[in-house]
């Protein structure tokens, strides 16, 4: 796996969570936004802040949390 | 044609008229830009494209997400990050443990709790970045926001080198006890982090002169702000030796000495009450 030449910044995050129809509940969580009761997860199964969202790798399967247990096990993946 | 080229392509396809092959070339950041703003593309730090989807039709949003976006993840296999976490994890990389590091970590994968052997694969990271003269402060706060209680204290023990020795032996010396086990030694690693704070550790590389400074400094700064206590941990038949005698140096400043020895008498606490 690769890092991309695309990027987003913070400012752009709520756009880029609209594109993968998601969106924010009450709590600050990411949800479905045909869906708010389902939390998305990521694959290890934990619900993700929006503030703490990294961004995204295989599609729409795996939404990346930011902390640096996330980032070293997506770190370790990278060419 | 690289992918480079190849968003570009795209880029040129949805966006036609309004995308300029000046553009070419530069990395592309996803972007919302002030609200005065009424550019869809504009270069940023010299060579960064940013395309402000806020200024992009939902026809067009919805191509850059098909055509760009999931092209990039989904083909390419590629990892589309938010700025701040692409260059964390830059720092990460090239911070993960080394190969002595990953022998390390081998030795405690099955020693040690799950969250502590993550966290102590964690702090290794920091400790490689802080060598390296790296801002650590983000790092260390990601680990301690997980484990309030110890997260911090980790980070600090393992800069200090005490899991490349001390929780090695310790681990060696409870294995030879009959009664040994593996749940005990957790919790003797995760009750000695959180203690670190009013904690002094024997080792052979002290001497006994800076030992007995470090337990006077400890006393004197509990005795103001602390627990009412001081742990001194010692492993070894030397060290035990050593730990004992510290005790006697100190007896008459504490009201109470309490002595922990393991079955194999190679392991000892001593807790000083004040």
């Amino acid at each position: 796996m690769k890092l991309s030449i695309l990027s987003f910044d913070e400012s752009a995050k709520e756009q880029i969570l609209d594109l993968y129809g998601k969106t924010i509940d009450e709590e600050g969580y990411i949800v479905e936004t045909d869906n708010p009761k389902q939390r998305v997860l990521t694959p290890k199964g934990e619900e993700i802040l929006f503030e703490e969202w990294a961004g995204v790798h295989k599609g729409s399967e795996a939404f990346i949390k930011s902390d640096i247990f996330s980032l070293i096990e997506l770190a370790k993946r990278l060419e | 044609m690289n992918l480079l080229e190849i968003v570009f392509e795209k880029l040129k396809t949805i966006f036609e008229a309004k995308f300029s092959n000046s553009f070419n070339n530069n990395r592309i950041s996803l972007f919302n830009f002030s609200k005065n703003s009424t550019s869809l593309f504009e270069i940023r730090g010299g060579n960064r494209l940013s395309l402000d989807l806020t200024h992009a039709n939902p026809e067009e949003k919805k191509q850059v997400k098909e055509k760009i976006i999931d092209y990039a993840t989904q083909i390419e296999k590629e990892a589309f990050l938010v700025n701040p976490s692409l260059i964390t994890i830059k720092k990460v990389k090239e911070n993960l443990p080394d190969e002595a590091e990953q022998k390390l970590l081998e030795f405690y994968k099955d020693k040690l709790t799950p969250e502590m052997y993550t966290a102590l694969e964690a702090s290794i990271v920091v400790r490689n970045a802080f060598k390296r003269k790296e801002d650590i402060k983000e790092l260390k706060q990601s680990i301690a926001k997980k484990h309030p209680s110890w997260g911090n204290n980790l980070c600090n023990m393992v800069s200090e080198g005490y899991f490349d020795d001390y929780f090695k032996n310790l681990y060696l010396n409870m294995f030879k006890d009959e009664s040994f086990d593996i749940r005990a030694y957790q919790r003797n690693v995760e009750s000695t982090v959180k203690s670190l704070p009013f904690t002094v550790f024997v080792t052979k590389y002290k001497s006994y002169e800076e030992l007995s400074g470090e337990v006077r400094f400890k006393l004197s700064n509990l005795k103001k702000y602390g627990t009412g206590k001081l742990l001194i941990h010692g492993i070894g038949y030397e060290n035990i030796i050593t730990t004992q005698k510290l005790g006697e140096e100190y007896k008459s400043e504490v009201t109470d000495i309490k002595i922990d020895i393991n079955q194999s008498k190679t392991i000892i606490t001593s807790t000083l009450t004040f």
